[in-house]
């Protein structure tokens, strides 16, 4: 197949202009002089000149939303960080439990793919424990590099990288006090047992019963909800409950359904015990 | 031709197998340009070996700089490359400065502009050699893809060299030398300046040295090569 040039006269023209001659050296090129009038000129609409461009990046630096500087404590931190985010709560809180005493980042990459399985997020491992760590929850833990390996072989050498880095996240004490009291049911009792939610108690027992005896729908809790006269004024939807549930980690959706949690069958008997009193 | 087979009796050397080894440089140059990596592609990278001292200043530098940044790499790097891929290549302004664009017509347009007449140059030459832009939106004077087409080029040469069709090899090995001249050539080396200026790892800037050593030793190898068949 014969090769023919297909170059216009226009183009020639313009490869012609910037040609790569022998002597240029790419390296070598001198950026720091730059002239700005001719850069307006041939830019009139630019708004930002091009050396607040180039150094944008180093200047504008965003401070951590959730951090203990900007929160006023690792607790108050992290407790905002779990609250902003509620529907990644649970992995939060079991990334924090996996780090107690450390956790190798491989190690939690695969879990929390397991634990998200359901509830998928955009949020990679990783990003998470970034966000624990700014918010003063984790700490990483940097491995030393091995040192460089050679090989030969037929005259060349060769790098080889034998050994890759497997960083650990450890949680801080902080971190697990707060842990522990979000699975210690605190926030359902908060929400629910000492709350003006307390009236609607017997829709919450019916509703963890139903979830606990096996996963239900939204449709089917819904059924269930609008079975009791309290919930028709004011309105009040099955999805309402199924919120407040979820939001203290009483419930979770797995398998396409909605399942009561361990911790929801433990405020379940809390809940019981608090309605007979 | 007679010559050619007798340059490569005397050096020993199998030219399938070196159009392979140029395919699958070229193949990887492409994918590490064409998007980010993701964690499969980092764990392969981190099995490669890497050459020292090959002869080329930009292989070498490119080789090491990879090297160091792929040995401390782990899986939040993924998420650090992403966003050195989008600081690098996509930038956040619309002077043209921005950012080290990955298309031929910014850097061989007056007003570095897309879709300018080297786009239209590399469509015609990949419509010449019956190849078109697959399912991927992006302009066809797009590195990846400059550089993916001179891995189609490697590979039907080496096609060609296996079927003993030795004048067919030498029009695909033209090919490639016309287009790394008229094209690569003539703006990668301003894109990798760009890319040593907006890259923030040590790995895109490793990959714009690698890059520009690559196309130069591809270059004297093509030159040689067609060299002894002139």
């Amino acid at each position: 197949m014969a090769y023919q040039h297909q170059g216009s006269a226009g183009a020639e023209d313009t490869l012609e202009l910037l040609a790569f001659d022998d002597e240029f050296d790419p390296l070598a090129v001198d950026d720091s002089e730059i002239d700005q009038e001719w850069m307006d000129d041939e830019n009139p609409y630019d708004t930002i000149d091009y050396p607040t461009m180039r150094n944008m990046p180093e200047t504008v630096h965003h401070d951590p939303v959730y951090s203990p500087e900007r929160q006023g404590s690792v607790t108050a931190a992290l407790r905002a960080l779990l609250t902003r985010n509620p529907n990644r709560r649970p992995v939060l809180l079991s990334i924090i439990g996996l780090c107690e005493g450390g956790c190798a980042s491989s190690v939690i990459s695969e879990r929390v793919e397991e634990w998200q399985r359901d509830n998928w997020s955009v949020y990679a491992p990783m990003t998470f424990c970034r966000m624990l760590e700014r918010a003063g929850a984790l700490t990483l833990e940097m491995p030393e590099t091995t040192e460089e390996q050679e090989d030969a072989e037929e005259g060349v050498s060769f790098l080889e990288i034998r050994e890759t880095v497997d960083p650990v996240w450890r949680s801080t004490d902080e971190a697990l006090a707060l842990r522990e009291e979000y699975l210690a049911g605190t926030a359902f009792r908060n929400a629910v047992i000492n709350a003006a939610e307390a009236r609607y108690a017997e829709v919450y027992i019916a509703v963890m019963e139903a979830l606990a005896a096996r996963p239900r729908t939204v449709t089917e809790v819904q059924e269930l909800t609008d079975t009791f006269d309290i919930t028709k004024s004011p309105r009040r939807f099955g999805q309402h409950f199924l919120d407040v549930l979820e939001d203290t980690d009483c419930a979770a959706w797995s398998d396409k359904a909605w399942n009561l949690t361990d911790l929801g069958a433990q405020m379940l008997a809390e809940l019981k015990a608090a309605k007979e009193a | 031709m007679t010559a050619m087979i007798e340059t490569t009796a005397a050096e020993d050397v199998n030219l399938v197998d070196l159009m392979n080894t140029r395919a699958r440089s070229y193949g990887m140059l492409g994918r590490l340009f064409r998007e980010e990596i993701d964690l499969a592609t980092l764990r392969e990278l981190q099995q490669m070996r890497f050459p020292q001292a090959t002869g080329n200043a930009a292989v070498d530098e490119g080789y090491h700089q990879l090297y160091d940044y792929l040995k401390r790499a782990w899986d939040d790097s993924v998420t650090e490359l992403a966003i050195d891929y989008v600081s690098t290549f996509i930038g956040h302004g619309v002077n043209g400065y921005s950012a080290a664009y990955p298309y031929e017509s910014v850097y061989t347009s007056e007003r570095r502009l897309l879709m300018q007449e080297a786009r239209a140059e590399v469509l015609a030459t990949l419509r010449e050699n019956e190849l078109k832009r697959g399912n991927w939106n992006e302009a066809e004077d797009h590195i990846a893809l400059e550089l993916e087409f001179m891995q189609r080029m490697a590979l039907r040469a080496a096609e060609a060299l296996a079927d003993d069709s030795e004048d067919e090899a030498v029009a695909y090995l033209r090919t490639s030398y016309d287009f790394l001249q008229n094209h690569l050539l003539n703006w990668v080396p301003m894109l990798v300046t760009d890319m040593r200026m907006h890259a923030r790892t040590l790995f895109y800037q490793g990959l714009g040295q690698l890059t520009l050593g690559t196309l130069q030793e591809d270059e004297a190898v093509l030159r040689e090569l067609l060299d002894s068949v002139a």
